[in-house]
């Protein structure tokens, strides 16, 4: 109880932290919100009346104080860029899609990594490993939006199996929405599953080495029992948390490659409206964007506890041991 | 029908990448009795490399990848286990033949309750083929771990390893390997990484089960004590041959080979009593005080952190410094080789004693900016040693001394390992020509094998110099088999002296019988 609640803690804290951070370097940037939005036409008189207007005139902490109140109303204020639009309503709209490239990614690469990590592992010094250990090291090094400029080259426009640009809302037709996400997803997974499989091949051979693999392998277990029954569940330990990383790395990933594949994501929602210095939608993206790593993160340190049982009882207060 | 497990002619090496193979083992050849009337505990005997381990690993089908059998077999009854498959093998493992190892703490699965690993033994090998349900595997486990002497079954089955104590895990894998009745156990230095009062407690359920179930146990340890305690024969190993074969007590009594002599010395029981009566070292109700940090200032106030001590130590004698941390042992210690001048009282000592400190950290105590010849050559330059030449042979040799070859001088500390730096240390302070060594923990940093191998130098060191040692730990049982007389701290003050053996017989103080009370239940 007490673990759960020390991390719950450092979650809201480190939230706080984070979006009272990019809302002070967006009110420290030289740029004027107000100008941006009048254009270079506007008079001083004009702008300094929209500033007053827009509140930019206000101390930064009481307007944190005004955003934050909101935020957790769900109300992030309204865009900049775009008259009397919600920036909660341009953020609903595009969630469904990014949230769709991510999962969709994700689980490309759990079902494409996990067995061929465990396959490398199981033979290791083969053929077959030496293969996709020559694989991964050229795949991890690609950047994303270079794959997905490849990608779309080959599927899009050698094998016209997705037509670039012609991207079909979820909400319209969630079949051909996902069909041409494949794709994007591809680009972001393919680099993440090289260093998952990579991850995870090393995770298990360093776990064979280790005493109690030795005395299961005594007891006479079979070689594929030994894998299965004992290494994988310890191996996996450090994988988790190397996941919980990559879903980080997803969400950045999945920004330039919405660009790419023109996918109306978030991504692309950010990447506009860092141009058109439209705050309150760069702040509610980026929040956004903290919210997953860190709720992914935090998901992760409450599955420890029940996976590992030396952490259970660590956070159970003192040792159970018997003398 | 061959009733034993018989080795014959058995060659094993190692081939590394691009390396020439490296014999391990070469044409080994022996026998034990299996069975009703035949069963016997053997052991085998050799320090670290001298193939022992390795045998048994063959046999057990657990060689690693780079370990090649060149020849030879290994015959259990009537199957040669060297030329099983590996699903052939697979069935005798755990169930005809079984195997516990050295480390109780890392060899079960950490993540897997005690029940779920015991059962998966019974699980593996259901025998005649008929599976076994839950509930009856359950029983048996549940019978099996009571049978070792684990209190509270039930609860141990539900248990993870974490959970258990290191004598705890290793009563689990001994119920674990004795579950399907093996005909042979191999028990490789299973008592190693226990502490004594929990090895002789391994050993005695070792006994009983060797007693009442009839089986065999190929017993591997590089300790003659713990040899002699449980086996009727013994099989001495030397660089991967068998240099000598007998009856316990013939070996040790009377060994033939050379190798095995040197062993028989090296066995701490048989330290060499003091010199003389002599006392090198005379406390008079010293007390010793630590300047507070605040206090340095204002000058005026200090703690007394060891009062009134009165202690003597003899020419050519091992005393033991025990007590719990912060009961003063270091402080004292520090006082005597003059680290801290902050003490009343009195200690004298001869002129020539120069006491030195071999430190519990041998990371720490080397300076890692020079070489292990610059840093043994200190002492000599300080003594006033102007010839180079002079100071190089005498490092050189003092190397050869401590058992660390003439390649040391030029490294530096960071290439060494703990072991090899605490044999630095200690060679350090033998070229000041020191006649008394206060040794602070000096192995409880270190492996256990480590720890041993410092401990054989220690003595070494001790019987050919006539060193006067003042051994301090908190480690009872270590005082107790290489310390003449023991010295007891407790809360700054000495609380009792005497003879070792008769402390642990009838300890008089009741700190005393705390301390060996709670070694008893650190089981």
């Amino acid at each position: 109880m007490q673990y759960i609640v020390k991390k719950i803690i450092t979650l809201i804290i480190t939230l706080l932290l984070i979006t009272l951070l990019t809302f002070t370097a967006f009110a420290v940037i030289p740029s004027d919100a107000a100008q941006a939005r009048l254009g270079t036409e506007a008079t001083p008189q004009q702008v300094e009346a929209l500033r007053e207007e827009m509140g930019l005139n206000d101390p930064v902490l009481q307007r944190y104080g005004n955003w934050l109140t909101g935020a957790l109303q769900g109300d992030f204020g309204q865009s900049y860029q775009y008259d009397g639009v919600q920036v909660s309503d341009m953020l609903a709209e595009r969630l469904p899609t990014t949230a769709l490239l991510a999962g969709l990614s994700f689980l490309l690469i759990l079902v494409i990594s996990l067995p061929l990590g465990i396959l490398c592992a199981r033979f290791r010094g083969s053929f077959l490993d030496g293969l996709i250990t020559q694989l991964t090291q050229i795949t991890m090094a690609i950047p994303s939006f270079f794959l997905g400029i490849l990608l779309t080259y080959i599927f899009g426009l050698v094998l016209r199996l997705f037509q670039p640009g012609a991207f079909v809302a979820p909400t319209e037709n969630l079949g051909q929405s996902l069909y041409y996400l494949l794709f994007p997803a591809l680009a972001v997974a393919i680099p993440k599953i090289a260093m998952v499989v990579k991850f995870l091949r090393g995770a298990i051979l360093g776990e064979i080495q280790l005493d109690y693999v030795r005395t299961a392998r005594s007891k006479g277990n079979r070689e594929g029992r030994v894998l299965y029954v004992h290494v994988l569940r310890n191996a996996f330990l450090p994988v988790l948390t190397f996941l919980a990383l990559i879903i980080a790395d997803i969400m950045a990933g999945s920004i330039v490659v919405e660009q790419v594949f023109s996918v109306p994501g978030i991504g692309r929602l950010l990447i506009t409206a860092i141009s058109g210095r439209d705050y309150p939608v760069v702040q509610a993206v980026v929040t956004y964007i903290t919210v997953i790593v860190l709720g992914v993160n935090f998901l992760v340190d409450m599955l420890y506890p029940l996976i590992d049982p030396r952490m259970r009882s660590a956070y159970a207060g003192p040792s159970r041991r018997q003398l | 029908m061959k009733r034993a497990f018989a080795v014959e002619h058995l060659s094993i090496a190692f081939q590394d990448k691009n390396e020439p193979l490296q014999t391990v083992v070469s044409d080994v050849s022996f026998s034990i009795g299996l069975g009703k009337g035949k069963s016997e505990i053997v052991g085998v005997v050799g320090e670290s490399g001298s193939g022992k381990s390795m045998t048994a690993l063959a046999a057990m089908g657990l060689l690693k990848d780079n370990a090649r059998v060149l020849q030879g077999a290994i015959w259990l009854e009537e199957q040669n286990l060297l030329s099983l498959n590996a699903k052939e093998l697979s069935r005798v493992q755990g169930s005809e033949m079984s195997m516990i190892f050295q480390e109780p703490m890392t060899s079960l699965n950490p993540l897997m309750r005690i029940g779920e690993q015991v059962g998966e033994s019974l699980f593996l090998h259901p025998g005649h083929g008929a599976k076994l349900s839950k509930k009856e595997i359950r029983r048996q486990v549940l019978k099996a771990l009571e049978e070792v002497g684990l209190e509270n079954a039930e609860r141990v089955y539900r248990q993870f390893p974490h959970e258990l104590s290191g004598g705890q895990r290793q009563r689990v894998m001994i119920a674990q390997a004795m579950i399907n009745q093996p005909k042979l156990l191999i028990a490789d230095e299973p008592t190693t990484a226990l502490d004594v009062m929990v090895q002789e407690q391994i050993l005695e359920l070792l006994r009983r089960l060797h007693r009442e179930k009839g089986v065999s146990i190929l017993f591997i340890s590089h300790d003659l004590a713990v040899i002699e305690k449980i086996c009727s024969r013994v099989l001495v190993m030397y660089q991967g041959q068998i240099v000598e074969e007998g009856a316990v007590s013939q070996v040790l009594h009377h060994p033939k080979h050379e190798y095995t002599r040197t062993l028989v010395e090296r066995f701490p029981r048989f330290i060499a009593p003091p010199r003389s009566k002599q006392n090198v070292l005379t406390l008079r109700d010293v007390s010793v005080f630590y300047r507070e940090r605040k206090a340095e200032r204002s000058g005026a106030q200090r703690r007394e952190i060891v009062h009134h001590a009165n202690l003597e130590i003899r020419e050519g004698e091992i005393l033991g410094l025990v007590g719990e941390s912060g009961s003063g042992k270091s402080t004292l210690a520090k006082a005597i080789v003059g680290l801290n001048p902050q003490y009343e009282g009195e200690i004298l000592m001869q002129p020539d004693l120069q006491p030195q400190m071999v430190f519990q950290d041998p990371f720490g105590s080397l300076n890692p900016a020079h070489t292990i010849g610059w840093i043994l050559s200190e002492p000599l330059r300080i003594i006033g040693i102007k010839s180079a030449k002079e100071r190089k042979e005498r490092v050189l040799q003092m190397l050869e001394n401590m058992g660390l070859s003439k390649d040391f001088y030029n490294r530096y500390a960071r290439e060494l390992s703990g072991g090899q730096r605490q044999r630095v240390s200690i060679g350090a302070a033998l070229l000041r020509d020191s006649k008394l060594l206060v040794a602070d923990e000096p192995v409880s940093a270190l492996d256990v094998t480590v720890q041993s191998q410092i401990l054989q130098l220690l003595l070494e060191v001790h019987r050919q110099n006539g060193l006067s040692i003042l051994f301090i730990s908190h480690d009872l049982n270590l005082v107790r088999h290489i310390c003449h007389r023991v010295a007891v701290m407790y809360q700054g003050e000495i609380v009792e002296i005497g003879d070792a053996q008769e402390i642990y017989r009838s300890p008089k103080h009741p700190y005393t019988r705390r301390l060996l009370q709670v070694e008893n239940m650190n089981l």
